[in-house]
């Protein structure tokens, strides 16, 4: 009898029921495992994701349970068998390739020796993590009308007690069941013919998934809600653009540059157009945070609809290019910080947060929270009221920042309207004290024009970004030490980077290209120690993981939409001989 | 298997097939001009087999609405109700895409569609192999005088359903336009 094969193993049932009767049930008891070792854990019970797991995330070397490894969103993983001394023989242990040959940004999670991926149109496949043989494979049915900015993207699932969680295109959060890929029940998050997607992973923390939205180029109004991770019930809704919106009427941006704003003409629409609050954006489009110990999480809040003209929304436009505390419980806020206001150039806040004991004003550590902007900035922000410590050296050139768009052909400007750093998540080695940032360097020409909003199904931009085809594009790696602001090292890659990095005991950062290269350096000085050309654009966060002892690392190679990187549908891992 | 449960089957066969029938009888009247094949009559009609749904349906919205401005579209769905329209779109968008007989561009025109689609950063929302999903249509091999009337009409605001294309046409030239339009319809 096949244990691997249920339907062999079925007929062999059927002829013993024939020939003996009383073996049956027997007999169809093991058929029923066999079909259950098939498809689940391959590691006998250890299939659920307890609170206790993730609240210890980040010293698990064996798993990887969060898009950015623990609730920290530190992306460090506490294993150094893959180190400096040996990575220079690091090699693929497989290659999965998915049915999906498009932009790829997953963060591959790993349970027990079983691994989650996910692909752009929102299929999820488990893995076995040592082999990349697949246990099962799940596609959502998406409907003809999905609406999203950047591509068909998705960034991965959460995993909690015995489910899988999937946001999709058509703005919908999916609980499938980790052993068989089964839906167990799927909520409504937003109205997808009105702009709100969702390409982002969802947070699982003490039975609440918590889930943002895309839709800042659509004239949404954004939020961050949680629902109950049992039944898929909303439990409450945070939303990200405040009802008085309008803020201080701040003339600077967090770091004391001039935003060139014409107040007076502001306050002029105000009183002729009243709050903007409804169509005013805000997406979120990377997992917060989450502060245990307060109860708090931590989120940044995206650009402002319309992008580009600033005419239709007087104001701050609170809580767009924001880093955000709520209350975990309730939705409720707690504090604001607002790094650009009234932006006209989408220099949002679109990469994940990551909580860190840093220095503060006077020298003592205080629990921080870094966000790294596509400003080229990385901000240190206080935990406790959001209030800004310190912003480092710029990571890219800014040059001209700030003008204000014109009319086509526009303004040029640096950075260009993808950063700095894009969505992509840092990394950071706790026992360095740096944070590590991938960045673009991308020059381009900005152009306001004035439309009225479109309705939710058309892009609604108020101008144009073109990159400016004559000039250069490079990208860098960069590692900045939080205490300080200080850039400790940089690399520069050939293209613009999108896509994630990963920290490791080891001592190494893992992070790949455009062009295919997916590279190792040392964490502490930045040496190049390895690379590997995956033959697609890696632009997807690496993650680690250890089954039976052997440690590994795997991403995605899948290119991208948004930089136009060379597509593929490969998911590798690596590891040690 | 007794008689009457053919005949059961039978007629359960038949009911999503007469759905589909008034839907392709619809068709017919489009297929005069977009072609029974696929192939449009006219060069400056475009190619709407194998085309996105979602994009087929928001635009005979749009036409409907008055969003795009067509006197020969206007009056084919004036009366045409949201679930005929998405019915349309899926009918075409499940067609085969058709031969057009495209021909490659040059390298030197294609080196400079590439140029202006990475300025335009056109992959963003049409994708790999520029072939769109959902509400952004496929714009590979599809026809060229189509898609230079299309780009031409973007830019100068003619075609006004997608005001985003129109501010970005604004940044290129005739030339640039004249060698996307030569370079999608060959790929």
């Amino acid at each position: 009898m096949s244990i691997g094969n249920p339907r062999i193993s079925g007929g062999v049932a059927l002829s013993a029921l024939l020939a003996l009767g009383t073996t049956f049930v027997t007999t169809l008891g093991v058929s029923a495992r066999a079909d259950e070792v098939n498809r689940a854990t391959l590691y006998g019970d250890m299939t659920s994701v307890s609170q206790d797991m993730l609240n210890h995330a980040g010293q698990d070397a064996n798993n990887f349970l969060m898009t950015h490894g623990d609730y920290t969103q530190k992306r460090y993983f506490p294993n150094r068998q893959i180190n400096t001394m040996n990575v220079r023989h690091l090699h693929p242990a497989w290659i999965f390739q998915t049915e999906v040959k498009e932009t790829q940004e997953t963060a591959p999670i790993v349970v027990d020796g079983v691994m989650y991926v996910t692909t752009a149109f929102d299929h999820v496949y488990a893995l076995d993590a040592r082999t990349g043989a697949e246990l099962w494979h799940y596609k959502q049915p998406l409907g003809a009308i999905t609406v999203y900015c950047c591509g068909p993207n998705n960034r991965g699932v959460a995993v909690y007690d015995n489910m899988v969680y999937l946001a999709t295109l058509d703005s919908k959060l999916v609980a499938l069941d980790a052993k068989t890929g089964k839906v167990a029940w799927q909520s409504d998050i937003a109205d997808p013919e009105l702009g709100y997607s969702e390409t982002m992973a969802p947070t699982a923390v003490d039975g609440k998934i918590l889930i943002g939205t895309n839709g800042g180029e659509y004239g949404i109004r954004g939020f961050v809600k949680a629902f109950d991770a049992k039944t898929g019930k909303l439990i409450w809704t945070f939303s990200t653009i405040a009802d008085n919106s309008t803020g201080v009427w701040a003339t600077k941006d967090a770091t004391g540059q001039d935003l060139h704003r014409d107040i007076a003409a502001e306050k002029a629409a105000l009183a002729k157009l009243g709050d903007p609050a409804k169509k005013l954006g805000g997406g979120v489009w990377q997992n917060p945070s989450v502060d245990l110990a307060n109860r708090r999480i931590y989120f940044v809040v995206g650009n402002p609809s319309p992008d580009l003209d600033g005419a239709p929304r007087p104001g701050d436009n609170l809580y767009t290019d924001s880093l955000v505390s709520v209350d975990l419980d309730t939705g409720k806020y707690v504090c604001h910080f607002q790094y650009v206001p009234h932006d006209v150039w989408d220099l949002d806040s679109v990469s994940a947060t990551v909580l860190v004991d840093a220095k503060g004003e006077n020298g003592a550590s205080v629990p921080a929270v870094l966000h790294a902007g596509k400003t080229g900035f990385v901000y240190v922000n206080d935990r406790k009221d959001c209030h800004l410590i310190r912003f480092s050296e710029a990571m890219v050139p800014q040059d001209h920042m700030y003008a204000l768009p014109t009319a086509s052909p526009g303004t040029r400007m640096l950075p260009g309207a993808n950063g700095g750093v894009e969505w992509s998540p840092m990394a950071v080695d706790p026992t360095l004290n740096l944070a590590y940032a991938i960045n673009l360097h991308q020059p381009m020409h900005y152009s306001v024009k004035s439309a009225a909003y479109p309705g939710g199904d058309k892009l609604w931009l108020g101008g144009a970004f073109t990159v400016i085809a004559e000039e250069e594009q490079w990208g860098n790696v960069t590692a900045v030490d939080y205490n300080s602001g200080k850039i400790r090292w940089q690399v520069k890659t050939p293209q613009p980077m999108i896509g994630g990095i990963l920290a490791t005991a080891g001592g190494l950062v893992f992070t790949g290209e455009s062009n295919g290269f997916f590279k190792a350096y040392d964490s502490q000085t930045g040496a190049e120690l390895w690379r590997f050309q995956a033959g697609a654009g890696v632009n997807a966060p690496p993650s680690g993981y250890s089954v039976e002892g052997r440690e590994y690392i795997v991403v995605g190679a899948g290119g991208n939409a948004q930089v136009d990187a060379k597509r593929g549908n490969n998911i590798i891992a690596f590891t040690l001989d | 298997m007794p008689t009457w449960i053919l005949v059961v089957f039978a007629a359960l066969a038949v009911i999503p097939s007469a759905r589909a029938d008034g839907i392709a009888e619809k068709a017919t009247l489009c297929a005069s001009c977009h072609g029974e094949n696929g192939v449009p009559v006219d060069p400056k009609i475009p190619v709407i087999w194998g085309q996105n749904a979602g994009y087929l349906y928001v635009e005979l919205r749009d036409f409907k609405r008055g969003a795009r401005a067509s006197e020969m579209m206007a009056p084919m769905v004036a009366d045409m109700p949201r679930d005929e329209m998405m019915a349309l779109a899926e009918y075409f968008s499940k067609k085969p895409w058709p031969n057009l007989g495209r021909k490659p561009a040059d390298a030197a025109t294609a080196e400079r569609a590439q140029a202006v689609a990475n300025s335009a950063q056109c992959s963003q929302c049409h994708l790999a192999g520029f072939l769109g999903a959902s509400l952004v249509p496929r714009v590979s091999d599809q026809g060229f005088d189509y898609l230079l009337a299309t780009l031409e009409a973007f830019r100068s605001g003619a075609r006004a359903n997608n005001v985003w294309m129109t501010d970005l046409m604004k940044a290129y030239s005739d030339e640039d336009m004249k060698a996307l339009a030569t370079y999608l319809a060959g790929l």
